[in-house]
């Protein structure tokens, strides 16, 4: 079956023989975007969050079908080195990631929160980032959210 | 420009074997000459580097646009040791950051590892031929410099990778353009340390913007044309064997190329990952297995009292001591099968063309990965070129590579690449567990109130002894595993009776080296111990601790972060408004370390809201890096203690996932952590995990202050009863 | 056809044999009307088959009586600490669609269904009774303002309700726990009961 979805902003059409496969595999191996994660495959450590329109959505979990006609975006597409997103500029500011493998998940799940929630508590950072890091990086990961959300204030007073 | 032909002068002095550093801490009882050297790096970590030192142009490559790479015979796992290594090149080769890229070395260029990454040795076996490389490249560009632009060497300057001679100057890429024959000075003197631009300073980890952009830079995210996807069958059960064999209902499941029988495993290879693994699940196997075992099974066998002992450490006469006192205290302790859980799972990349074999992969043992493929597939070594990525987490799990072998074996009966990981459940129940352990602790008290008397007794599973690094050879030699020793030897020197003792028990599935090795059960045990005593004689911990370090270097560096750490902490032995701070100290490859835990009780948790580390690596190479090292070990350390265990039911290791194998997550760690760098030696040393040793102690013994039940068994629970 | 006139032959010599083995006067033969072949459910057996499936763990772990889900054959509390959030489908950065969507994932063993939520906290069942829940279901205040009606087709037609016979497999590929009573003879029991006036027993 063909898939039409948009991939950070580009258009995609995917030819798939099982609609039930798992997005992580397209996004990874057929559309070879490596930035998301497999980490478990059940959903549970969160290395492969993706944005589905701008939901936080577990990959690994998500049937290409679904895909269909939403948008996609991956940690490739939330931000680049030359116009990073608040949260990728706040990881590099608190210098987060140790092996950095589980990093790309956190960070997606981070700028859901903080589009949802512009300025968290601890509690909502204790609710809401969920994911599994084996360098236990959270103590910096607090630090830079915090900071993501300051950066992400500051541009927007800056956009008239 | 590449490899260079080099004058094959040898200019390096320093041999590959280097010497392992002396004992400070009690008189063991090896007469072996070998088993003390290397029992001493258990407790010192003071190995040098093994590997190829004597020729710089394996190590560095200066591109046409002036960039130097370092190529790392040591692997990037989260560590930041490529940041380290490339501060300390920089400031000898007179570059600066942005002038230095740090890149693994694949085995085909000659510069391999010879042992390992691991034991926290990555810098401080790096530290000085590094330097002595780096300052000899330096020095060869300059000889190469002066013929260029015909002025004498000693008129020329470095910096900023150029080389200047009065008003004119060319960069170090002009310079080697074209060079083919280097001429090699003897190793030049090395640079002041405190005239070091880079080395000490917080300098931003070098591979910051491959991790936060998502970068294709871990083992899983290798590709290569043609690429097949691959999977290896293998059991639920403990110890079964491969039986018979049906995969005729796999052969015609979509997307499968091939089904490979080998005499030891039986593997898919697919066009797509999801295609091969749901074709494993349709081949039926009949594993044999043996017994089925359960927990208790296990319980039973990890025993003080039961399996090999081997003394490790003995000073004065605290048996007869013990034996004789009606004054003695005793307390048992336990840690239960810990996981790895590394998010990357294990995997390679392998491409077997013709007589020639490409494997990307991460690994921790270079060197053996390329020896087991070349063995298995019956080829010289220098056939086989291993490429190491990045790892996704590495903790001791990446020491043991056999998908390497499979990866191969499975491109070979293909004819193309095949790339292949394990799946998480495999990831769990096929892991080099960190084994469980028993812990008798008992001591004697003087009129002082000091220690006049202490044993440790602890069993554990294989740590060094499970680890294909150490030949079986190596057993008889060693007589102690040096993994499963890593902090149960005393520290308080002054303590004028003392004896540990490590029982080795063979468990039925492969247990070996999980970061910090027998560190954080062993300091689990011995510093709640410590903290049992304290009380018992009346005296506050921190002073308790402090009266009983002998006075000597060693004594020194650990009185002095059990002092910061008390000291930065504003330690108490209060209850201060429900929250109490208990203390713990470790010394763990020459690196002392010392933590102060603040806790409170909320419903039935244990919450931990501070910690405070003091910490003496020697000397800091990367201030930020330490720091983010000691958070990391801090919060593992919390996790392994408070929540991690492995359960074996019905022959079963189990679980099999995230979740139900509990973890610290973002809510469990300290809202605050504090860290304080002592530098009291004249070289770095260990970090990696030093750190992991007090933090379990550190948490039981201020839930003793908060609810007076003292907590003698990990995962840390209240009401344990 | 010839195939075909074989297997007819064959049928028809077999219906011959067996009506010869078991000859049944035409006098004994009473039809029976299809609808009274069996003894109507009591409203009591109705009650029982209807509370058989709704005190099950498919239906409780989605009414907790908290705000953490409930999940597995255990019903342990979510793993991960995932909690309720305001409107029932989790937190902000944390849906219940960020891991459930509208089917079970047999590749992840993640269950799915559509409008994967819990029920909303005045819909708690976790701990109650059998009579406890019905009563709550039958309460305008606590169920969501809803009629008799309007009830018994959600017990009977919600597609989330009726995930429960297709509950999919979990993360090791292991087949989730069916409710004890099959998926019809549940709806014609809520029916039932239903129908003779919701009448809950005295327990």
């Amino acid at each position: 079956m063909k898939i039409s979805f948009k991939l950070n902003k580009s258009p995609q059409t995917v030819e798939v023989a099982d609609g039930n496969t798992p997005l992580l595999w397209i996004i990874r191996d057929v559309l070879d975007l490596k930035g998301t994660k497999f980490g478990c495959g059940k959903a549970a450590c969160g290395a492969c969050t993706i944005h589905v329109n701008g939901e936080a959505v577990r990959s690994c979990s998500y049937a290409v079908k679904f895909a269909e006609g939403k948008e996609i975006t991956t940690i490739e597409g939330l931000g680049s080195e030359a116009n990073p997103h608040p949260v990728q500029q706040a990881w590099i500011e608190e210098v987060v990631p140790q092996c950095g493998y589980c990093q790309p998940g956190f960070m997606m799940a981070a700028a859901a929160m903080l589009e949802k929630i512009p300025q968290p508590t601890d509690e909502d950072i204790d609710n809401n980032i969920i994911n599994i890091c084996r360098c236990a990086t959270y103590y910096r990961m607090r630090k830079a959210i915090y900071k993501a959300a300051e950066l992400q204030k500051e541009a927007a007073r800056k956009i008239p | 420009m590449g490899k260079k032909k080099v004058s094959r002068r040898k200019f390096l002095i320093r041999g590959t074997l280097g010497t392992v550093g002396v004992l400070a801490v009690g008189a063991y009882l090896f007469r072996h000459p070998i088993r003390r050297s290397i029992l001493s790096f258990a407790n010192s970590a003071d190995l040098s580097y093994i590997g190829e030192t004597d020729d710089p142009i394996l190590w560095f490559e200066i591109t046409k646009d002036n960039l130097v790479l370092l190529h790392s015979p040591k692997v990037e796992m989260g560590q930041g040791t490529f940041t380290g290594l490339a501060q300390i090149a920089a400031d000898e080769l007179d570059v600066n950051m942005e002038q230095i890229r740090v890149v693994h070395a694949q085995t085909a260029s000659g510069n391999i590892d010879g042992f390992s990454t691991g034991g926290s040795t990555s810098i401080s076996s790096l530290w000085q031929p590094l330097r002595e490389l780096a300052a000899t490249m330096r020095e060869m560009i300059k000889i190469e410099a002066a013929k260029k632009m015909g002025v004498d060497v000693g008129s020329l300057s470095t910096s900023q990778g150029s080389v200047s001679s009065g008003g004119n100057s060319m960069t170090y890429a002009e310079i080697a353009d074209g060079v083919t024959e280097w001429e090699v000075p003897d190793t030049p003197q090395l640079k002041e340390l405190k005239s070091y631009q880079f080395i000490g300073k917080p300098v931003p980890r070098v591979d910051l913007k491959e991790k936060v952009f998502g970068a294709p830079i871990f083992g899983m995210d290798a590709g290569m044309p043609d690429m097949l996807y691959g999977t290896v069958v293998r059991p639920s059960s403990i110890g079964a064997r491969l039986g018979e064999v049906d995969a005729s209902a796999a052969e015609n499941m979509p997307g499968v190329v091939k089904v490979i029988r080998e005499e030891d495993f039986v593997g898919v290879v697919a066009q797509s990952y999801p295609e091969a693994e749901k074709a494993k699940e349709a081949i039926k196997v009949n594993w044999i297995t043996e017994k089925n075992w359960q927990t208790e099974d296990i319980e039973a066998m990890i025993q003080v009292g039961q399996g090999e002992p081997q003394t490790i450490q003995k000073e004065g006469k605290a048996k007869r001591i013990l034996e004789s006192s009606d004054q003695l205290i005793s307390a048992e302790y336990s840690s239960p099968l810990g996981a790895h859980a590394q998010l990357e799972p294990n995997g390679a990349l392998a491409y077997v063309d013709g007589d020639k074999v490409t494997v990307h992969i991460s690994t921790q043992v270079i060197g053996l990965t390329r020896k087991e493929v070349a063995d298995r597939l019956d080829l010289d070594p220098e056939q086989v070129n291993i490429i190491p990525t990045y790892l996704g987490g590495g903790f001791g799990r990446r020491l043991h590579t056999p998908h390497a072998v499979q990866a191969a074996l499975m491109s070979k009966a293909v004819g193309k690449p095949v790339k292949y990981y394990f799946s998480r459940k495999e990831e769990f129940q096929h892991d080099m567990f960190r084994p469980p352990t028993h812990h008798l602790l008992k001591a004697v008290l003087g009129d002082d109130g000091l220690i006049q008397a202490l044993e440790h007794n602890f069993s554990s599973g294989d740590v060094g002894f499970g680890s294909p690094l150490l030949p079986g050879i190596a057993e008889p030699i060693l007589g102690a595993d040096v993994g499963a020793i890593r902090g149960g030897f005393n520290q308080y020197g002054a303590i004028p009776n003392h004896r540990a003792v490590c029982w080795r028990v063979r468990l039925p599935f492969a247990t070996s080296w999980w970061r910090s090795l027998g560190l954080l059960a062993n300091t689990f045990a011995v510093e709640s111990f410590i903290d049992e005593l304290a009380l018992k004689a009346g005296k506050d911990p921190v002073e308790f601790r402090l009266a009983q370090i002998q006075d000597d270097e060693r004594g020194h560096r650990l009185k002095e972060v059990i002092k910061a750490a008390a000291e930065k902490a504003g330690w108490t032995d209060q209850v201060v408004n429900g929250k109490a701070m208990g203390f713990a100290a470790s010394t763990d490859a020459n690196t002392p370390c010392a933590q102060v835990a603040e806790v409170s009780i909320e419903g039935n948790e244990i919450k931990v809201h501070k910690v405070t580390c003091a910490i003496d690596p020697g000397m800091a190479v990367n201030p930020d890096q330490i720091r983010a090292q000691c958070e990391g070990s801090i919060i593992m350390g919390l996790s392994a203690s408070m929540f991690e265990r492995m359960q074996v039911e019905n022959g079963e290791l189990r679980p099999v996932i995230y979740g139900p194998y509990a973890m610290a997550l973002m809510k469990h760690a300290p809202k605050e952590i504090e860290v304080v760098i002592l530098e009291n030696a004249d070289k770095p040393g260990a970090v990696g995990e030093p750190p992991l040793g007090p933090i379990g102690a550190a948490i039981a013994n201020a839930v003793f202050r908060l609810t007076g039940e003292r907590l003698r068994s990990m995962p840390l629970a209240l009401d344990q009863a | 056809m010839r195939k075909y006139l074989a297997s007819l032959t064959f049928l028809f010599v077999t219906i011959l044999v067996l009506a010869m083995a078991y000859p049944i006067a035409e006098s004994e033969y009473t039809p029976v009307p299809e609808e009274q072949e069996e003894a109507p459910l009591t409203d009591s057996e109705a009650f029982d088959q209807m509370m058989a499936v709704l005190t099950h763990k498919r239906c409780v772990n989605c009414h907790p009586s908290d705000n953490s889900p409930k999940q597995g054959e255990d019903s342990h509390p979510h793993r991960f600490g995932v909690l309720r959030g305001t409107d029932n489908h989790g937190m902000p950065a944390v849906r219940c669609n960020t891991c459930h969507q509208a089917e079970n994932n047999s590749f992840s063993g993640v269950p799915g269904a559509p409008e994967w939520s819990l029920a909303p906290m005045s819909m708690q069942w976790e701990g109650l009774s059998r009579t406890e829940i019905a009563k709550s279901m039958l309460d305008r205040a606590r169920n969501g303002n809803r009629s008799h009606e309007d009830i018994m087709h959600h017990l009977t037609e919600h597609e989330l309700v009726l995930w429960a016979w297709e509950p999919g497999v979990d993360a090791e590929g292991r087949p989730r726990e069916k409710p004890p009573v099959p998926k019809e003879a549940y709806i014609t029991a809520v029916k039932a009961w239903f129908d003779s006036g919701a009448i809950i027993p005295e327990e």
